[in-house]
């Protein structure tokens, strides 16, 4: 038996310097008030006594000892449980600015260690890699007198793209004139509001997304549209005009598409599209997990599920065993339960593959579009080694798809979206823009919606990333309403609205020096350049230096 | 100015000069050439006529010194007409004008009798441009406006066309709107984008496409009309259309759009509709009432702090007194409050303190005190301060104190075979709850191996009669002494009794069937006959089979009894630990290990490799086993080891039901265990008596890491007196009511307020008040305080 006294050391132990963020805590500010450890997320600060032993050293006198001073602070737990996250919120409510985490330079071993109970280590948020190929392109063909010389501020500029099947122009007029099918095409704004579950995401959060995309479509006139993921979208929604700006999504794990099927009759509107989830960049090749304790009884009542149980969406489609019959049967369902009138599409992540779904999808009459997601992407929650290990990067991927349409002539015909990393490190309309320039009809943005709209604390430096245990501060990933109703809903449109009127705003300043202005230049890999000889080569753009 | 150049002048304005555009072969002249002959004319005549052939930036570069200028263009003009137009030049154009009239112009007065193309006025500075038509695009774009000289001017008279005055800065436009070019929409396509100053007044239709972030629409103030006016008839008069003034004079029919400011652009940037009003005019709207009504009726989804009180709170705090088990009262297998028997110490209530502890034990100065190793103390929480409680010395202190009081008879009558620790807890229990304890004992003398085996040194005889005497002064305990138990025996006793408990302990020592057997002498009667009257020889030379701390005991008493060298044996490690074990070495005890005994001879001890360790006595000390040949077949038994052992329940009931086993009969153990064992039993017994449900103990242990042990500092003396360990304890998991949470609580939410319970007083926390910051249980020295989540 060990003694009370000593202290023990297990493989496990660590102290806050191995810890990935250290709480500075100030006791000549503390005034001991309390927030900070009552909003701590993981109760990873707490309140403490520290004694310290002050020996009477005088060698003269005849009676020596120790006194003791007792002092009073705030400390951080140690246990890989009670980790810090460094959300910071703890200095977002100390009135004296005297907490706060600060990245701990050191290795932090905690990493090593949160395996416990042999549960790999999961995670929400990103892959934090800082590093983005995206942030090194460049817009370097600037017209001033060999174009037509456009300003941002003064001239018009039309910004949209197209979501759907575009016929050739033999083909449409064949069938213009036969009285043949049309396949639904949806002008939309090229940034558009990944995939994100009303079940990862907050009622607050999602309902806030939708309210500002409201907004931007019927006040701004900016027509940008959200993708739901899956999960289903509440059934006053999918009865509402707004059903026109969501992409709902259908996945393996079906959840809520009773409520969608069962609106059909009753929709004002179609919705703007339906994504088929084959595959997500942040975990290509893993399933999802909504974790019980976010199965709210709206959740579940929204899922068509018990309240209170885990929601695994497998890896893959149960019924489906090839792209043959996955692009036949599920696109040529869901063409067909809005009469043929949505455009449907899938989604996959970002693959060697991709290329074959590709084909795959030209050749398939109903395939409106293919949305391939990068490994750069986030998600609510996944295994580390999954989201940090696993995927393929979006540029190469994108560009390769995209010169092989070029190379059959269909560029015009199929659009490819592309996700993974757009404004990862905030430069959200270079990313969009440079990516659309390498062939890509326009972008899903998740993560940076998060961060900007939402007030998102994660970062590329692992802060935060507990999107998957239900407990995030800022009420955006939480189902617990002592938690979402942090989040002001208003406000979130409010700063969806702003994000997109600056994204429109930035797009006209990188588009104005190209002379582009009619059109989204699609495609136009003229205009990009990268510091990197081999990504150039790789992407097929030029080098500069 | 001197007389000379006056006279030039003069003579200059008298005549008028022509400048033709082609040459006397009909042929275009440059625009190079035609301007050398402007100037060279101008310097002549300060009236040109200048028949234009398509030449441009005609009318330009005419200093103001050698003017006024007047000159009427006539012909196909070329671009730029006017073009840095100086102050004093006066220029008309018989026809339409072409691109750029009055470029960069900076106070030439140009009236063109026509139409003009596209970029009137673009970057004019001062001088006024009058058109008798309509003009083309861009017109009075990135004008200036220097507050030194007049505003620019652009009047027109018909409409303008697509992206007029963009980037105006200063220039004043005029759009009669009389006979447009385009008679729907006399400003053309989103005019003044980038207008910073300025205004432009119009009369006419538009399109409404005006920058709203640049420019508002307003009606012309008194000050603005007076100004139209002021200045209407002159260009009326200048393109010959006087006749308009009339209708160009109805200030109802004419507005003006004037340049926002940037402090107004800020406010209308937030957006064109306050997301408020959205909110309430369009969104909720749509959905005829919350979207989420039906899912999830009367969710309140209102904003909230992060810091909040009440239900809104992720945790409360929870005043978890008395739940949880100190480690004291945790590990003593008797379960004797230890922190309980101290807090009243420290309240001055000395004899309740003593009698807690003996209504848990009879012997707490001979156990407690003396021979028990203090399970109670190896996880005592004041190690982390300085050192555990003494409570050996706190047992000792209870030696002397009288009984508790019995509780009112409970015509009930309990026989004990056994008057052993087991036994003797069991009956002192049984008689505190007023129930008739019968204890029969084959020996003559009660407390079973601790008065037959440990030797004096260890547990004085002082201490021990005393205790002997306070425990035979209890009512309800009848002992009877040299009772031999048999089968016939103990069925009378069923018979008689309520309840039977065999408390008979071990008393057959376990011997091993080596050559030589009959040689060695069994432990327990070695011991027995050191503590009796007539104790048995020892040789010089002794060895000890066994070297378990019952090993030492035997190695002290053969010293006692004159051995001088003695040698423990064990097949492993030897397992003797703790007093016993010092005690032995002190005296000079070896230990040997691993030895296997062979044979025992006259010689003594032969090993299995052939040594021969000399000795005279050799005792055999491996542990003894029960004798149960008194029970009935019905009493079933456990075979462990070679020996039968009574089988149990957690009450110590065996498969008879008014048949209980206790102490070691049942598992071998320390005396304590003993006690512990002959106290639970008697427990049921008495909650059976009593009608009531036997609760036992089940406290579950505190954590440790719960207590704030900050607060205390080490002390130099521990274990002094009872009263300074009173002072000592930490209190596991009992509240001490020091206040310090009401103390620490950040938004006094906590506060103490008697109630009548055992302990008479509780601390709640206010849910109004309380943030949930868990202060309370990082300051609670006791680990009361708990954090639910909620």
């Amino acid at each position: 038996m060990v003694s009370i006294r000593s202290i023990p050391s297990t493989p496990s132990s660590v102290t806050h310097l191995d810890l990935q963020w250290v709480i500075k805590h100030r006791e000549d500010r503390c005034t001991l008030c309390g927030q900070c450890t009552s909003v701590c997320p993981k109760e990873a600060i707490y309140l403490t006594y520290r004694r310290q032993r002050m020996p009477k050293l005088d060698i003269l006198k005849k009676k020596r000892g120790s006194e003791y001073r007792t002092f009073t602070g705030i400390r951080q737990r140690t246990e890989p449980a009670n980790r810090c996250i460094g959300c910071g919120m703890c200095a977002t409510v100390c009135p004296n600015e005297a907490i706060g985490p600060v990245p701990n330079p050191n290795d932090p071993r905690v990493r090593l260690l949160q395996n416990d109970k042999g549960e790999a280590w999961k995670r929400g948020g990103r892959r934090n890699v800082r590093g983005s190929l995206l942030d090194r392109i460049v817009f370097n063909r600037i017209s001033m007198l060999t174009d037509p010389a456009l300003d941002a501020g003064r001239h018009e500029f039309q910004l949209n793209t197209l979501l759907g099947r575009v016929l050739s122009p033999e083909e449409y007029l064949r069938r213009k004139a036969n009285g043949g099918w049309i396949p639904p095409v949806r002008e939309i704004f090229p940034f558009i509001i990944g995939s994100m579950s009303f079940g990862a995401l907050s009622p607050n959060a999602w309902l806030g997304l939708l309210q500002g995309v409201a907004y931007c479509n019927e006040v701004l006139g900016i027509p940008v549209v959200m993708a739901t993921g899956e999960g289903g979208c509440p059934p006053w929604v999918l009865r509402s005009p707004y059903l026109k700006y969501i992409i709902l999504q259908i996945a393996s794990g079906y959840f809520g598409w009773d409520e969608i099927i069962r609106a059909i009759p009753d929709m004002q509107c179609d919705p703007a599209a339906i994504e088929i989830k084959y595959g997500q960049g942040a975990k290509p090749g893993d399933g999802g997990l909504l974790m019980w304790f976010k199965v709210s009884k709206l959740i579940a009542r929204l899922r068509g599920v018990p309240e209170g149980v885990d929601l695994p969406s497998p890896p893959v489609h149960q019924t489906l065993y090839s792209i043959e019959e996955s692009v036949m049967k599920m696109i040529q369902s869901l063409s067909m339960a809005w009469g043929f009138r949505v455009p449907v599409y899938p989604k996959i992540s970002g693959s060697t593959s991709a290329k074959s779904v590709l084909n795959n999808l030209v050749r398939n009459p109903y395939a409106s579009a293919l949305m391939i997601d990068g490994v750069d992407g986030g998600t609510g929650a996944a295994y580390n080694v999954s989201m940090d290990a696993t995927g393929h990067p979006i540029a190469s991927n994108l560009r390769e798809c995209y010169l092989d349409l070029v190379a059959q002539g269909k560029q015009n015909e199929i659009p490819i979206f592309a996700a993974g990393g757009v404004g990862k490190n905030g430069n959200v309309t270079q990313n969009g823009l440079a990516l659309i320039m390498l062939g890509a009809s326009g972008v899903h943005i998740g993560k940076y919606m998060m961060q900007s709209a939402t007030g998102c604390l994660g970062s590329e430096q692992n802060r935060c990333n507990v999107c998957n245990i239900g407990i995030c501060p800022k009420g955006i990933t939480s189902q617990n309403p002592k938690l979402y109703r942090r989040l002001d809903p208003d406000q979130v449109a409010e700063r969806v609205a702003d994000t997109f009127m600056a994204i429109r705003t930035e797009m006209k300043k990188v588009l104005a020096p190209l002379g582009r202005s009619q059109s989204l230049p699609i495609g136009m890999s003229d205009a990009i350049g990268i510091d990197d000889a081999d990504a150039a080569e790789r992407l097929q753009i030029k080098y500069i230096c | 100015m001197s007389p000379k150049k006056k006279t030039t002048q003069k003579k200059k304005a008298a005549k008028v000069l022509t400048v033709k555009g082609l040459d006397k072969h009909g042929q275009r002249i440059s625009s190079q050439k035609f301007e050398e002959i402007v100037q060279a004319a101008a310097r002549k005549s300060k009236k040109l006529i200048l028949e234009n052939y398509g030449q441009h930036n005609v009318g330009g570069r005419l200093m103001p010194q050698g003017g006024p200028y007047h000159l009427t263009i006539k012909g196909p003009v070329g671009q730029r007409l006017g073009c840095m137009g100086q102050p004093g030049t006066t220029i008309i154009c018989e026809g339409a004008a072409s691109d750029d009239v009055g470029y960069l112009n900076i106070g030439a007065d140009i009236t063109v009798l026509g139409d003009a193309t596209n970029g009137v006025c673009n970057a004019m500075a001062q001088g006024r441009v009058m058109i008798k038509g309509s003009i083309g695009a861009r017109g009075l774009t990135m004008t200036k406006w220097n507050p030194d000289y007049e505003k620019p001017e652009l009047w027109v008279l018909g409409s303008v066309g697509d992206t007029f005055a963009e980037f105006n800065c200063g220039g004043i436009g005029i759009i009669c709107g009389v006979e447009a070019k385009n008679p729907n929409n006399i400003l053309g396509y989103r005019p003044c984008v980038g207008t910073v100053g300025g205004s432009i007044y119009y009369r006419g239709k538009t399109d409404d496409t005006y920058s709203r972030t640049n420019v508002k629409e307003v009606e012309p103030d008194d000050e603005q009309w007076q100004w139209l006016m002021d200045r209407m008839p002159d260009y009326l008069e200048k393109i010959g259309r006087p006749e308009l003034l009339k209708t160009l004079s109805k200030r109802k029919e004419w507005k003006i759009l004037v340049a926002i400011s940037p402090q107004e652009r800020a406010l209308i940037f937030s957006g064109p509709m306050p997301m408020s009003e959205f909110r309430y005019k369009v969104w909720d709207k749509a959905f005829g009432g919350d979207p989420l009504r039906d899912l999830a009726p009367g969710l309140d989804r209102s904003p909230i702090g992060l810091i909040e009180t009440e239900d809104l709170r992720r945790r409360q705090p929870y005043w978890a007194n008395h739940e949880k088990a100190a480690p004291c009262t945790f590990y003593c297998p008797v379960h004797i409050p230890t922190i309980d028997r101290l807090r009243l110490i420290r309240d001055g209530k000395l004899e309740e303190a003593y009698e807690l502890v003996l209504q848990h034990t009879p012997l707490p100065g001979s156990v407690c005190g003396h021979i028990c190793p203090n399970l109670c103390m190896e996880g005592c929480s004041r190690q982390t301060v300085d050192k555990s409680i003494d409570v050996a010395m706190m047992g000792r202190a209870i030696k002397d104190s009288p009984p508790p009081e019995p509780a009112k008879k409970l015509n009930k009558k309990v026989a004990i075979i056994g008057g052993g620790p087991a036994g003797m807890n069991a009956a002192w229990q049984l008689a505190i709850a007023g129930i008739e304890a019968h204890i029969f004992e084959r020996d003559h003398i009660l407390g079973g191996k601790l008065a037959q085996v440990i030797p004096w040194d260890r547990l004085p005889k002082a201490i021990w009669d005393s205790e002997i005497d306070r425990f035979l002064s209890m009512e309800n305990i009848h002992v009877n002494f040299g009772v031999g138990m048999t089968k016939s025996k103990f069925k009378e006793l069923q018979k008689k009794f309520d309840y039977v408990i065999v408390a008979v302990g071990t008393h057959e020592p376990r011997r091993l069937p080596f050559p030589g057997k009959e040689r060695v002498i069994a432990a327990l009667d070695f011991l027995k006959s050191a503590k009796s009257d007539n104790p048995m020889k020892v040789g010089k030379q002794v060895v000890i089979i066994g070297a378990g701390n019952v090993g030492c005991d035997v190695a002290y008493d053969a010293y006692q009894m004159g051995a001088e060298e003695v040698t423990l044996v064990d097949i492993q490690k030897p397992l003797a630990f703790g007093k016993e074990k010092q005690t032995a070495e002190a005296l000079g005890a070896t230990f040997r290990w691993p030895v296997i005994t062979k044979e025992v001879t006259r010689e003594g001890l032969v090993t299995t490799d052939g040594d021969l360790i000399p000795a005279q006595t050799v005792i055999i000390s491996i542990g003894d086993i029960p004798a149960l040949k008194f029970l009935p077949d019905t009493v079933e038994c456990l075979t462990v080891g070679g020996a039968a052992w009574i089988k149990t329940d957690a009450t110590g009931q065996t498969s008879e039901a008014n048949v209980f086993a206790v102490g070691d009969v049942e598992r071998p153990g320390l005396a304590t265990n003993a006690l512990g064992s002959g106290k639970k039993s008697a427990d049921f017994i008495i909650s059976q008596a009593q009608g009531k449900e036997w609760v036992p103990f089940d406290k579950k242990l505190i954590d440790l890491k719960t207590l704030t042990t900050t607060h205390y500092l080490p002390e130099i003396e521990c274990g002094a007196n009872v009263e300074g360990e009173a002072y000592r304890c930490l209190s596991c998991g009992k509240c001490r009511d020091c206040h310090l949470c009401e103390t620490m609580c950040p938004t006094n939410a906590i506060s103490r307020r008697e109630v009548p319970t055992d302990v008479g007083y509780e601390y709640i926390s206010d849910p109004e008040k309380c943030i949930a910051c868990g202060f309370c249980k990082d300051t609670c020295p006791c680990g009361i305080w708990v954090m639910q989540p909620f």
